[in-house]
């Protein structure tokens, strides 16, 4: 069944990348989407009517890379965006995320478009083969050229100077550090910012309206005590529920914020902030079961054993570690 | 007249003090971060995958090296997401439980080494503003947490076999437990 057609997808309002040409090939024939905890994402139906592409749900299975075409995600802009783009597999998020999280510098226009719907997919037309990566060239033969610097010439030279080696390795310690600082300030820009900014606004908001009176009467009897925790904890790890909470820590990272403003307004004991910061977070990573389990390379059953088992772990021990935390947490900021 | 310009400095003060908030943010939390970034950055890219790898292949044997000591250095090695990747010097059986103990490590850890997981930082960080609106150090609470965090996690990627093999009955699959070579 060679029935397969090209199909171009552009970016959706307020998305990011694109427009990206699909075609699938006898080995790449799969279009695999790990979105809402296993839901099928609005664009797939179509996506499938149109390519002739075999659906695959990331949540249940896997399936190898080498047969993956594309892959749809719903992720807010911290992991899944950018680990499919890294491996260079063309990747569609229906969220409208731009270059965001850790992966950010992967995440390019060639390879990745965002805020995509049913309305952002049409058939290609004379569909261009995707163009195979550059080949990298033959090395050449140590001489300073134009289009090398001179520090490249001489670390490829083979019998080296003591002079020329101690330059090269102090070189190659200062990039390293000037790249680790350029990564700093990314991760900042990318995701470390935006995030302030926003949570800054709902809290000016929430503040300045007087819902936080409101959301201070429902929190602090919840985080206000250790009954109320470990009530958290058991909720938030639901097998389902811990699903839907994870994505991009956002929810966890609101409500760790709320739960910060009562402490610093002296409605909930600092003491119970280390139960605190494990009872919002007993969720922790189940959206992401597939993905991560994918990144160790673990097999399709792995992966569908896995997602059920470490929901079901996560809710298991969820309440144990805030009582631990709980346990712990004697003496902490004791006046 | 008065009641429309009210609505309208109600509405730009909700902002105003977001706006704030921000500012207290940035000149306040931003600049440590980035100078930890930085270092542990460089620390990442000279260290590295390399050095865990190695590490990761004495560890897979015992339950405590497996959930506790590996992941800990994976997550400080490597950070969120990459210290996930380690997960593949473990036989398929091991997989889940070390990625539950492994993402847990990714924010137990992060309130002393914010460089582990900054995209999720303000689980944390959220919380620990609290305590710094108090006038409180917020070191014993990032040390605590990552000390009760070292044994809830060994627990909680433990408790991820008893699971697993729970699934595995129910799914009528045994996944293997000796550790095959990359394909």
């Amino acid at each position: 069944m060679s029935d397969y057609r090209s199909i171009r997808v552009e970016k959706g309002p307020g998305g990011f990348g694109g427009p990206l040409t699909i075609t699938p090939t006898e080995q790449r024939n799969k279009v695999m989407y790990i979105t809402g905890g296993g839901a099928e994402p609005e664009c797939l139906a179509k996506i499938v009517e149109l390519t002739g592409l075999t659906p695959v749900n990331g949540f249940k299975t896997n399936c190898p890379e080498e047969e993956l075409a594309l892959v749809i995600i719903d992720c807010g802009g911290t992991l899944r965006c950018g680990i499919y783009p890294k491996k260079r597999i063309p990747t569609i998020n229906v969220m409208p995320v731009g270059k965001s999280g850790p992966m950010a510098q992967f995440i390019k226009e060639d390879i990745y478009v965002s805020a995509v719907t049913s309305e952002q997919v049409s058939p290609a037309e004379g569909a261009p083969t995707p163009k195979a990566e550059p080949k990298a060239e033959e090395p050449q033969n140590t001489r300073f050229t134009a289009d090398q610097k001179v520090s490249e010439t001489l670390a490829k030279q083979e019998n080296k100077s003591l002079v020329t080696k101690l330059g090269l390795a102090a070189g190659k310690v200062v990039n390293t550090f000037y790249q680790a600082a350029r990564d700093a300030i990314q991760t900042c820009i990318t995701t470390l910012l935006p995030f302030m900014a926003f949570v800054s606004m709902l809290i000016g908001v929430i503040n300045g309206s007087g819902f936080g009176n409101a959301f201070a009467a429902i929190l602090t009897p919840l985080a206000g005590n250790i009954f109320g925790l470990v009530a958290l904890g058991v909720i938030c790890s639901i097998p389902g529920l811990s699903a839907l909470l994870g994505p991009g820590a956002v929810i966890a990272q609101i409500v760790g914020t709320l739960v910060g403003a009562e402490i610093g307004k002296g409605n909930v004991a600092p003491q119970l902030a280390l139960p605190a910061l494990f009872a919002i977070n007993c969720q922790g990573a189940c959206d992401f079961i597939p993905v991560g389990l994918g990144l160790a390379e673990a097999e399709t059953e792995t992966i569908e054993v896995g997602v059920v088992s470490v929901m079901y772990s996560r809710f298991a021990t969820g309440w144990l570690r805030v009582l631990l935390a709980y346990a712990a947490s004697f003496g902490l900021y004791a006046a | 007249m008065d009641f429309i310009v009210n609505l309208a400095a109600g509405f730009m003060n909700l902002f105003t003090l977001g706006g704030q908030q921000f500012l207290s943010w940035v000149t306040g939390i931003i600049p440590t971060i980035v100078m930890l970034l930085v270092l542990m950055n460089a620390v990442m890219a000279m260290a590295g995958e390399k050095t865990v790898a190695r590490l990761a292949k004495v560890c897979t044997g015992n339950p405590v090296l497996r959930y506790a000591v590996l992941p800990f250095v994976s997550a400080f090695m490597l950070g969120n997401p990459m210290a996930l990747s380690i997960g593949k010097f473990m036989p398929e059986f091991y997989k889940p439980c070390y990625y539950a103990s492994a993402t847990y490590h990714c924010h137990t850890n992060n309130g002393l080494f914010p460089h582990i997981n900054a995209s999720e930082l303000f689980i944390w960080l959220g919380i620990a503003n609290g305590i710094t609106a108090l006038g409180l150090d917020t070191t014993p609470l990032a040390v605590r947490y990552l000390l009760v965090g070292l044994v809830a996690n060994f627990i909680s990627g433990w408790a991820t076999e008893f699971t697993t093999k729970m699934v595995e009955k129910q799914q009528g699959i045994t996944l293997s437990r000796e550790f095959k070579a990359a394909k």
